[in-house]
């Protein structure tokens, strides 16, 4: 216990003095804003229907831009790019110390190579809690801000809404993050990791659900691939129309597949770890 | 268990090849003993084995009367890899203490170690902008954070000034003094001087394993390195 205790804190000291772990979540928080309060709120300003905001009327703009829809505005940005940021943070964190030939020593020095990455996944987890977290403080701001400025009242959503979204929050970002750190352990750099992940991400996963939709049959696999999946996890809390969210499955099984993903990437990845020659 | 390093008929296999060829010897503690021998021989090898990060094909080795590798013996080896393995996307500094941290040490011992290789001035500088020779110390630094009971160095002054190594060195032999043991590859042999106990590969195999007085006198020669060539030659005909 105090063996991954000094793992996870050195791992955490590695994250946090690394700029790159800001820079992703500045990126991140910068495109939840831009899009989920900047752009509706011009959009909202000069009488909605814009081709970037869907043809939504002002209405229905100001109404996603409230404290009472915050759940649907932490998550909808997360299937998309969200997730891939943190599929970045994953497989640089891990990659990298094969890049830079550190986890040879690392492995030596702590209590065992299960340990040290263990540590490593535990001081993501915290990075990933804090910017889900930092997410939804920004986001209960600016719509705070938004109300007031349009002298709408001020209606929180019932604390079950908030928790569900928080935990779908953490769970989509949690599950890309481990699919960057499987991919950083099995590319063993973290730029190879990230290119392969950016391809599934952004485009295989799609061509496969394009596929399907031709073929027919193979949507039961296709509904269920990880990107799609958290689709539907934030879709359950509203926000469809924004790129990425979908409404294929209910929030629970959603919810599950994710879970399932991110434990068996984790498996995968400590089996890896465990069972290779450190080169 | 006086010894620091046991090693019995070890046998070492890398990438199908016989890379070390039975080898045997003891290390004692509170000693600074050197690693020498022609690139490829097995040094790096031999070292692996050592630290318990190498798959050995037969024969056995034990750390501070633990088997290499075990838990047990996390705290107290240090390994300084021969080619440095640090972050170099973070400071001189930064990666020491992440290297404390590893240990359940604080920044105290981490800016210590530092100061120990000379570096104090560019704590704060990013290693992947510092010198050659100044990452190879960051790498130590590392490697010397806390108390460790071993030290295994996979040629730890390579591209470092004389002035630097004469620190280094004392540095090393102030440490034996206090009981830490040292295992110290090398190929320069002003180095292999310093030491005290040798230990001479030739493709993967102990050449000797003596002090330098000893082996200057083996060879008939006052001068280390051509006590070195003519051992090598020597005993690479008769083999
Ligand atoms: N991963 C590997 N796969 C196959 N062969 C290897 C591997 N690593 C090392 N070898 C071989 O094992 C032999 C010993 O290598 P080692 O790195 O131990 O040498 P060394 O004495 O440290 O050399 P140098 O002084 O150049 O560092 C070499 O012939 C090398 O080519
Ligand atoms: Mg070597």
């Amino acid at each position: 216990m105090t063996a991954l205790f000094a793992s996870t804190r050195a791992e955490l000291l590695r994250l946090t003095k690394w700029r790159v772990t800001w820079l992703l979540i500045a990126v991140w928080l910068t495109l939840n804003v831009t899009f989920v309060y900047v752009i509706p709120y011009l959009s909202y300003r000069t009488g909605g229907g814009g081709e970037i905001t869907d043809g939504q009327s002002p209405e229905s703009l100001l109404a996603d831009m409230m404290p009472t829809t915050l759940a649907q505005s932490l998550t909808q940005g997360m299937p998309l790019f969200g997730g891939a940021i943190m599929l970045i943070l994953g497989a640089i964190t891990v990659g990298s110390g094969f890049g830079w030939g550190t986890w040879k020593t690392v492995f030596v020095q702590s209590a065992s190579r299960s340990t040290a990455f263990l540590g490593t996944l535990v001081a993501l987890a915290v990075v990933v809690v804090g910017t889900v977290v930092t997410t939804l403080a920004v986001d209960a701001g600016l719509s705070v801000l938004v109300a007031v400025t349009e002298a709408q009242p001020i209606d929180w959503p019932p604390a079950t809404d908030l928790a569900a979204g928080v935990g779908s929050g953490i769970l989509i970002f949690g599950m890309w993050t481990a699919a960057g750190v499987l991919l950083g352990t099995v590319a063993r750099s973290p730029a190879l990791a990230v290119g392969l992940g950016l391809v599934w991400a952004m485009a295989l996963e799609n061509l496969l659900a394009a596929a399907a939709n031709l073929l027919g049959g193979l949507e039961p696999i296709t509904d269920v691939l990880p990107g799609r999946t958290a689709g539907s996890l934030a879709g359950s809390f509203g926000g469809g129309g924004t790129p990425g969210v979908l409404t294929i499955l209910g929030g629970g099984t959603a919810g599950l597949v994710l879970a399932a993903y991110l434990l068996a990437f984790v498996v995968i990845s400590l089996t890896l770890i465990r069972r290779r020659d450190v080169v | 268990m006086d010894d620091a390093v046991h090693v019995q008929d070890l046998l070492v296999d890398r990438g199908g090849h016989p890379v070390l060829r039975g080898i045997s010897f003891t290390v004692p503690r509170g000693s600074v003993t050197g690693l020498l021998g022609p690139s490829g021989c097995g040094k790096t090898t031999l070292i692996r084995a050592v630290v318990g990060v190498q798959v050995v094909r037969a024969g056995s080795v034990r750390v501070l009367g633990e088997p290499a590798g075990s838990r047990a013996l996390r705290r107290s080896v240090r390994y300084m890899t021969q080619a440095p393995s640090i972050y170099g996307d973070l400071s001189v500094a930064e990666n020491a203490r992440y290297f404390a941290r590893l240990i359940g040490l604080g920044p105290a011992e981490a800016a210590h170690a530092v100061e120990q290789v000379g570096l104090a001035d560019a704590a704060d500088q990013l290693v992947g902008t510092l010198s050659g020779g100044q990452r190879t110390r960051t790498s130590l630094a590392c490697a010397l954070v806390g108390r460790p009971e071993l030290l295994v160095l996979d040629e730890p002054t390579v591209g470092l000034d004389p002035v630097l190594r004469e620190e280094l060195w004392t540095t090393f032999h102030r440490m034996a003094a206090d009981g830490v043991t040292l295992l110290v590859s090398s190929h320069v042999m002003d180095e292999a001087g310093r030491c005290d106990q040798l230990l001479l590969m030739r493709e993967g195999a102990l050449l000797a394993d003596a002090t330098p007085t000893q082996i200057r006198q083996r060879a008939g020669s006052d001068d280390l390195e051509q006590a070195f060539l003519r051992l090598i030659r020597t005993q690479g005909l008769a083999a």
